[in-house]
């Protein structure tokens, strides 16, 4: 069999060898390069997309934090004023009550002086007759007779308020 | 998606087996063609059959028909390397395709700037022909980076892309770039033009063929020491060359893998430097706002 020299130089044979390293190229770049690159574009699509949208929640969350925090400050706040406005609002029904017992009990307690008033005048009119009573049957046991019983009135009743006097004034 | 689609599974098995093909056909080629060894012979690759041509007939050679194994091969190797690719990587080969990439991307960045970006398919193209052409001997095949045509077109190849990044900045500036920085040193500078591809295309052809030489001889030496050594073994033991047993092994690990990695690596370096050196970066930019100058005010 045939060899070529150790040393040969054949134009054809560098054109082959030539167009064989550009065939390589080409087809290294159509099926190697172009696939992983786009694949590794469409990666960081991704990944910038996955960062925007990270960005995007995060902005979210800040401001919905912000949010609540100003609702909650205002919820204290509405806390507060509901607080106050009930406790005033049971101080004033508090304090109508009082004022309404109060003047139930000043009520009632002028109808019962009135009422004392009254008893005491009754009994002072009962024990001033029963007196009498007593009195002109004593003297009708005494005199043996009977008197007449309007005069001994007149006359007690004199008597009495006598006593009376004397007695509210040693008191 | 963990578990895959047996189509999935099976097409990753007929590109595997696509990318293997070719290189089992070099060798069954290789065994049926190649004449049993008479002693020493150091020759160039053998040729299968002549084609008539002009100016010169065209041999198809073992290294042409081992470098269209390399491409064949190759490409297959991409598009199972691609096959099943996903935004969220699912295989290895894929981080591998990604590493592999992300690593030809960035030496292209460093070595030839921003604006030769789109060279890094290139440079891999010359990296993966010339490491894998290399590393056929580990297969027993002729290495087709041991003929001069094959890394003599390489060569040629680059030349043409560095002339064409040359006259980027206009006929004129690069005939005149000749003439720097004396005009009597014209001669010198052409010279020195026309040696950047035989340079490079005779240190990557040499450096291989030469660690295949070396090889051989190394392998005949000690058959020969081992037949005046051992040779008083009786009977079969003592025509069994024993000393070549080790040495060999380390002499192929040191020109066959390392030094096919190396060459590759270095007619790549070589690639990206002349071509972004001779590139007239500040010129090209000039001429390129004077034209947008122009544009504007017609």
């Amino acid at each position: 069999m045939q060899t070529l020299d150790v040393i040969s130089v054949n134009v054809w044979l560098m054109l082959i060898s030539l167009l064989n390293l550009l065939i390589l190229f080409l087809l290294l770049k159509k099926f190697l390069y172009k696939p992983v690159q786009n694949m590794l574009a469409k990666r960081q699509e991704a990944v910038d997309k996955e960062y925007a949208e990270a960005a995007e929640a995060n902005e979210k969350a800040q401001q919905d934090q912000a949010d609540w925090q100003e609702r909650m400050e205002h919820a204290q706040e509405q806390a507060d004023r509901i607080l106050h406005d009930a406790a005033a609002t049971a101080q004033e029904h508090s304090d109508r009550m009082i004022a309404a017992a109060k003047e139930k009990a000043a009520g009632v307690m002028r109808q019962a002086e009135a009422e004392a008033v009254l008893e005491r005048q009754k009994a002072e009119d009962d024990m001033k007759r029963e007196i009498v009573d007593v009195s002109a049957k004593l003297a009708e046991k005494m005199l043996g007779r009977e008197l007449r019983h309007e005069d001994h009135q007149a006359i007690i009743d004199t008597f009495l308020d006598e006593i009376g006097e004397s007695y509210d004034t040693t008191k | 998606m963990n578990k895959k689609s047996r189509l999935f599974r099976l097409v990753d098995v007929l590109l595997l087996s696509l990318a293997a093909a070719p290189l089992v056909g070099g060798v069954v080629l290789q065994v049926l063609t190649k004449p049993p060894s008479q002693g020493i012979s150091i020759s160039g690759a053998r040729i299968h059959f002549t084609l008539p041509a002009p100016l010169q007939a065209l041999p198809i050679t073992e290294a042409q028909i081992n470098s269209w194994i390399v491409i064949v091969s190759l490409f297959f190797l991409c598009l199972y390397m691609t096959h099943g690719l996903a935004v969220r990587p699912e295989t290895k080969r894929q981080v591998i395709a990604e590493w592999l990439i992300e690593q030809t991307e960035s030496l292209v960045a460093n070595n030839m700037g921003p604006y030769f970006k789109g060279f890094a398919p290139f440079v891999a193209a010359i990296m993966g022909l010339s490491a894998v052409s290399s590393l056929l001997t580990l297969l027993g095949m002729y290495p087709p980076t041991s003929d001069l045509n094959v890394v003599g077109g390489w060569a040629l190849l680059v030349f043409f892309l560095i002339t064409y990044y040359k006259l980027k900045a206009g006929p004129l500036y690069y005939l005149k770039s000749f003439a720097e920085p004396v005009a009597f040193l014209t001669p010198l500078n052409v010279i020195g033009e026309i040696a950047t591809p035989v340079s490079m295309a005779f240190r990557h052809y040499g450096n291989i063929l030469s660690g295949s030489v070396i090889s051989v001889l190394v392998a005949a030496a000690l058959q020969g020491l081992s037949r005046m050594v051992l040779g008083w073994l009786p009977g079969v033991l003592g025509s069994i060359p024993f000393l070549q047993i080790g040495l060999p092994a380390v002499l192929s690990i040191y020109f066959d893998v390392f030094s096919g990695c190396l060459q590759a690596f270095i007619f790549a370096m070589l690639t990206m430097l002349y071509i972004a050196n001779g590139f007239p970066a500040d010129e090209y930019e000039k001429r390129k706002s004077h034209k947008q100058n122009k544009v504007k005010q017609a």
